[in-house]
């Protein structure tokens, strides 16, 4: 059994990254716009991005850059759905906040 | 350990025909996609026509594309088949039946198309178990990036046959809300080869792609429902909080990927059989977000807060799709990352999972017996069994894995057949669903009444059914695992469920139709879905040896092409 | 499921066992499928099938060894779930045979007494289903099996209470279900955990033979003990002892008639024949160990269930009561651990199946009739009905146990192995003799004495063809109160046998043994048992090969 260490250099990006995830989910929860919790959801994504590259750049390994842009491509989808269903939700009826969006309870 | 650098990146090798049961569904999905965008009507002869052909063709395919999962010299194989005439005249038989039943069942033609894929995936999966799994066991797909083991085979062909299932359902159901169209059929198939790559992902990466694939075509197929607010309301719902859990799983992965190097799940099972990290810290940390991830995925409490809304406003058999292939693509990821890859640090995550299972089975229990909406019922219920799929993969063991499976198994029919009921019963923009409208469906339609009674009792765990060997295989591996109290928990917590679903049959037995109740009309194709959901239900119920078997063929491994 | 039957006793030349489990099944299956045109042909054909399956335990009762009714005969047994170790075995003893004839007989007659009120197609196949469960268990040999029947049990009668039933119908079906369900949660555990852990301990693969189970003891002492709990905890739901038994009264109460003969008859000695078959069998050292505790609930459900009773003003709901103390008797026999205790309790089994099944029929009767079943409305119905009231005084008094009928000879037996075991809870139960006496014969007098007034002088008397259903009950009641040998001599080998599997298995346990055999005639009997023992080794051999 090998005992292994892996010494990070980057302590600094994955706080970083830790935070603006922070922030995002706190967003997310706190936030009644949906807009603005697409926005959330993206800063979350995105704060995991910087600890990807971070990684990355410490294992000396491009797998972590590449997980980059496959995590863009899955946000950008996300957006168009998320967009397309505020839209739908609108056209019913303007000016919707989550609160709204409050047919459904127990 | 650590890959290095490359500019010569080697193509991965590829296992075609082991893919079949993957690609059929994708590129099913793509080509309806084409067809229907290419060809908005069918001409009025060619409409009439159509049905009984595309059944025709269904048998030829299943025969084909399972002749080329399964076969090493395909061709060969395909050629002597047809060289034989009484095998030639029994699938001549067998086409021409196909077709009279695809136009017996009044089908349309998106909803005969999707059948027709999800049953040559159907098909491929077994061509693939029988005659490569098998014979010489587990095969990597793609590189190793994917890998076609027993474990992943039979979520595929869970997946497939919720497909099938759910397009039957899905088909009147269409018609009866004017949304008739091929859209939500090509999502479902989306979101069925999503799943199917979750289930064979050996890369977080990938898995995470697949996730994500699976989840978004759900989002939009829950929001689907234009006329109805509440259906585009649980589509909002389920996609925010979805997105949220997508984040919590992708931190896990770079954490993870931080803590050992790599996102393969092949090479992170190695290292940690090999190595211990001196600062697990990170390791620990992406294990808890990948967990979180998942439970979402799963609805395990206490990240179920988004399955009542988004199964009451969702419509009726979407839900029955994502209560049985979303939820077993869900599980197949957690038992394949914690499970498998995770092995060696069982005893790091067995007590959250342990504690993630109590949890989810008294919330699901307790919070839905104070439910008035038969589908906010089983919503709940779906979640106490979440719990007790949990309890199985608690054990980490291959005793707990194979429990799992064959709750999936036995659960996805179950819930078909639940909400194909559901379905029927709650007719127009389904506004019948809460309790009072089930009151005297046992006089106005008591074949009905007794199917949703069969699938009740099922989910409660009585004998006989499928649903109970579900529950015994599961309590059995908490109690090989020495896991007492959980297994306990989890019988006790049944049987408060129980009182739940016998409420639901009270009022479908004691209560009283209101006179002007509309009456209820059963379309063939959905009764057939809810009669295969019966008959399979039962029939594994009684007869459970076979099933149980291939689950215990079915352990996952990690395994590379070439 | 025909293909699952394999082999069979020699002289019996088809699984008869399996039959008995199967016939009734797909007659509830055949129920299904009768068009509903012809309403009447629903209980002619329940009749026939609940009459072959009595037809085919006659031909048990007949083709039964009674000289080695200490080991299991007509052993069928065929794989079920390969990769877990579960096997569809079926076997009789002498324990299992009279529980087993009780229910061939029970459920002809119940079908036959009382027509279904509305929807008799379901109404019938409940009750076949529920005719498959009953036999199910008793013949049960292995633990997943028994466990699945033990469960199956309760959707029908469920049904029955719920569908059919009268007053607060719902509530009192789903507190059956639920009490029982709860219960049977700990026994899954405790079945599973018997299985792995005896595997684990032994090294062998995974089964849940009961033979094998039982002969291999492999558990540590405080785990048996564990488990033995969790499987009591189930029994005593289903007895039902003391403190967990308030959903009898409302559910025999609420009951329709046949529901109530039935839930009386067989589906109460499920809990008590469990506790013998897989709490004493499987468990020698744990029932050795709790058997004060349980004697003890066994004595407070006698006092409490008899002074209940005394205070009920429903005819019926007293009747539930008496029941729950009569239960009390078997468990104190049984849990006496020793021979005369342990063929008490099951000839009273046997015999509270009889007389209290009668007893609910003729309350059914009189609910028909009258349609009340509050003792104050009734009253002076002996002038109107002199036959039903004589009929109801039998049988009354044989559930009294007067001497000379057959309440009297388990009864005694019971009391006088609990006697000689735990001596000051027999004598405080020996007075629920007395009270039962008490309750019952007031009961009677105010039901049938007395001056009649109103509807009740325009009782109708018991008719012929009601007369003819009871005829059966009566003979029972008078033969085994006579002459109970015939019986006790197929039961008293494989009690024997149970206690020498006790003596085998548990250090320093004396059997109490009263040593009052002789008057009852099978003290050569006992020593017979012990002869037959090289045989029994034999059998339980030939049990786990066929499993295996």
């Amino acid at each position: 059994m090998i005992l292994a260490e892996l010494a990070l250099t980057s302590p600094y990006y994955l706080v970083l990254s830790a935070l603006l995830f922070a922030t995002g989910a706190t967003g997310l929860l706190i936030r009644r716009n949906p807009l603005v919790m697409f926005m959330c959801v993206e800063l979350m994504l995105n704060g995991v991005n910087i600890s990807f590259v971070a990684f990355g750049a410490d294992l000396n390994d491009v797998g972590g850059q590449i997980s980059v842009f496959f995590v863009l491509v899955v946000a950008a989808v996300e957006v168009v759905v998320g967009l397309a269903l505020v839209v739908a939700i609108n056209r019913r009826r303007s000016d919707a906040t989550a609160d709204d969006v409050s047919l459904l309870r127990g | 350990m650590i890959a290095q650098l490359d500019s010569t990146v080697a193509r991965p090798e590829i296992t075609w025909d082991g893919l079949l049961p993957i690609l059929t569904l994708g590129v099913g999905a793509l080509l309806l996609v084409l067809f229907r965008s290419l060809m908005k009507q069918l001409p009025k002869a060619a409409a009439d026509q159509a049905v009984p052909v595309i059944g025709g063709v269904t048998v030829i395919a299943m025969w084909v594309v399972g002749g080329f999962a399964g076969t090493d010299v395909p061709l060969a194989g395909l050629r002597d088949g047809l060289g034989d005439p009484v095998f030639f005249l029994g699938l001549l038989i067998m086409v021409g039946l196909g077709g009279w039943f695809a136009q017996y069942l009044r089908l349309s033609v998106d909803a005969a198309l999707t059948v027709m894929i999800g049953l040559t995936s159907l098909a491929a999966t077994w061509g693939v178990w029988t005659d490569r799994y098998e014979i010489d066991g587990a095969f990597g797909l793609v590189g190793d990036q994917l890998g076609a083991d027993g474990f992943s085979l039979v979520i595929t062909g869970v997946i497939a046959s919720a497909i099938v299932l759910v397009a039957l359902l899905l088909d009147d159901y269409l018609e009866r809300e004017g949304m008739a169209g091929a859209d939500m059929y090509v999502l479902m198939l989306f979101s069925g080869a999503g799943g199917a790559v979750m289930a064979s992902a050996n890369d977080l990466i990938v898995l995470f792609l697949a996730l994500e694939t699976l989840s978004i075509a759900v989002y939009v197929m829950a929001a689907m429902h234009m006329r109805r607010s509440e259906s585009q309301e649980a589509g909002l719902k389920y996609f925010v909080l979805g997105a949220f859990s997508s984040a919590f799983l992708l931190y896990g992965i770079a954490l993870t990927y931080g803590a050992v190097g790599s996102t393969n799940l092949i090479v992170i099972a190695d290292f940690l059989e090999q190595n211990r990290l001196v600062e697990d810290g990170l390791l620990m940390a992406g294990m808890a977000m990948l967990l979180v991830g998942l439970g979402f995925k799963v609805a395990a409490a206490p990240f179920h807060a988004w399955t009542p809304d988004v199964y009451q406003g969702a419509p009726t058999p979407v839900v029955a799709f994502m209560a049985s292939a979303v939820k077993a693509a869900g599980f197949a990821a957690l038992v394949r990352v914690f499970v498998t890859t995770f092995a060696d640090h069982a005893d790091d995550w067995q007590p959250a999972v342990y504690a993630l299972a109590i949890l989810t089975l008294v919330v699901g229990s307790f919070m839905a017996i104070v439910q008035r909406d038969a589908k906010r019922m089983l919503a709940y219920s779906s979640i106490s069994h979440a719990g007790f799929i949990l309890v199985g993969v608690q054990a980490a063991s291959n005793e707990g894995v194979s429990s799992v499976l064959f709750y999936a198994v036995a659960y996805t029919f179950l819930v078909i057949g639940s909400f194909g009921v559901l379905s029927i019963v709650s007719g127009e923009g389904d506004r019948g669903t809460s309790l009072d409208h089930l009151d005297g469906l046992s006089t106005r339609r008591p074949a009905l009444a007794l199917a949703l009674t069969v699938f009740l009792l099922a989910q409660a765990g009585v004998p006989l059914t499928s649903g109970f060997v579900a529950k015994f295989a599961v309590i059995g591996a908490a109690v090989e695992a020495r896991s007492y109290w959980l297994a306990i928990a989890a019988m006790v917590t049944a049987v408060v469920s129980a009182f739940l679903y016998l409420r639901i049959i009270l009022s479908m037995y004691l209560g009283q139709a209101e006179d002007d109740a509309p009456t209820i009309r059963v379309p063939r194709a959905a009764g057939l879905a809810i009669i295969v959901a019966l008959v399979i239900t039962v029939g594994f119920g009684l007869v459970p040896g076979e099933l149980d078997d291939i689950t215990r063929d079915a352990i996952p491994v990690l395994i590379a092409a070439g | 499921m025909s293909s699952l039957l394999a082999a069979s006793s020699a002289d019996v030349p088809f699984p008869i066992l399996s039959a008995l489990v199967v016939t009734p099944f797909l007659g509830a299956l055949l129920m299904l499928v009768l068009p509903n045109g012809r309403p009447e042909y629903f209980k002619q054909v329940a009749f026939l099938v609940s009459g072959a399956v009595a037809g085919m335990t006659a031909w048990v009762m007949v083709e039964f060894d009674k000289h080695t009714a200490d080991e299991f005969q007509f052993v069928d047994s065929a794989e079920w779930i390969a990769g877990l170790g579960i096997s569809w075995t079926l076997g009789l003893d002498g324990i299992s045979l009279w529980l087993v004839v009780l229910t061939a007989a029970l459920f002809p007659l119940t079908i036959l007494a009382i027509e279904a009120e509305h929807t008799p197609k379901a109404y019938y196949a409940w009750l076949l289903l529920l005719e498959a469960g009953v036999m199910g268990v008793f013949l049960a040999l292995d633990l997943f099996a028994f466990f699945v029947f033990f469960e199956i049990v309760l959707v029908p009668m469920y049904f029955l209470i719920g569908q059919w039933g009268h007053g607060a119908r719902a509530y009192a079906a789903t507190k059956f279900f639920v009490y029982t369900m709860f219960g049977s949660a700990f026994m899954l555990v405790g079945i599973l955990a018997t299985a792995f852990l005896t595997a684990a301990e032994t090294g062998n693969a995974v089964s849940f033979d009961l033979v094998y189970l039982a002969e291999e003891q492999a558990l540590a002492t405080t785990t048996a003990r564990w488990i033995f709990l969790s499987f009591a905890v189930a029994f005593a739901v289903k007895v039902p002892l003391f403190p967990v038994h308030t959903w009898l009264p409302d559910a025999h109460t609420n009951a329709p008639t046949a529901g109530s003969v039935i839930l009386a008859g067989v589906m109460l000695k499920l809990g008590t024949y469990g506790l013998l078959r897989f709490g004493i069998y499987l468990f020698p050292e744990a029932s050795v160990y709790f058997a004060p505790a349980l004697v003890a609930l066994g004595t407070i459900g006698i006092i409490y269930g008899a002074i209940a009773a005394t205070m009920q003003k429903d005819l019926k709901r007293l009747v539930a009561y008496s029941s729950v103390a009569h239960l009390g008797f078997i468990v104190i026999g049984t849990f006496a651990l020793n021979t005369e205790g342990l063929s008490g309790g099951l000839l009273q089994m046997v015999n509270h199946g009889i007389s209290t099944g009668a007893l609910f029929l003729l309350v059914g009767w009189i609910y028909d009739r009258r349609h009340t079943r509050l003792i104050a409305e009734l009253g002076g119905l002996q002038k109107p009905a002199p036959v039903f009231a004589a009929v109801f005084m039998v049988v009354m008094l044989s559930s009294v146990g007067l001497p000379g009928l057959n309440g009297f000879v388990g009864e005694f037996l019971a009391l006088l192995g609990a006697f000689a075991a735990h001596r000051w809870w027999a004598i405080v139960a020996a007075t629920g003799v007395v009270i039962a006496a008490l309750y019952l014969l007031w009961a009677y007098q105010r039901v049938f004495h007395g001056p009649a007034e109103g509807d009740n002088a325009e009782m109708k008397d018991l008719t012929w063809s009601e007369g003819a259903i009871m005829v059966p009950f009566l003979a029972a009641i008078f033969v085994m109160g006579l002459y109970p040998a015939p019986v006790l001599e197929r039961m008293e080998p494989a009690v024997d046998a149970l206690i020498e599997h006790i003596e085998g298995n548990v250090e320093d346990f004396d059997e109490a043994d009263a040593d009052q055999g002789e008057d009852l005639d099978v003290d050569d009997l006992k020593d017979l048992g012990k002869k037959k023992d090289s045989k029994a080794t034999d059998e339980s051999a030939l049990v786990e090969g066929g499993a295996g």
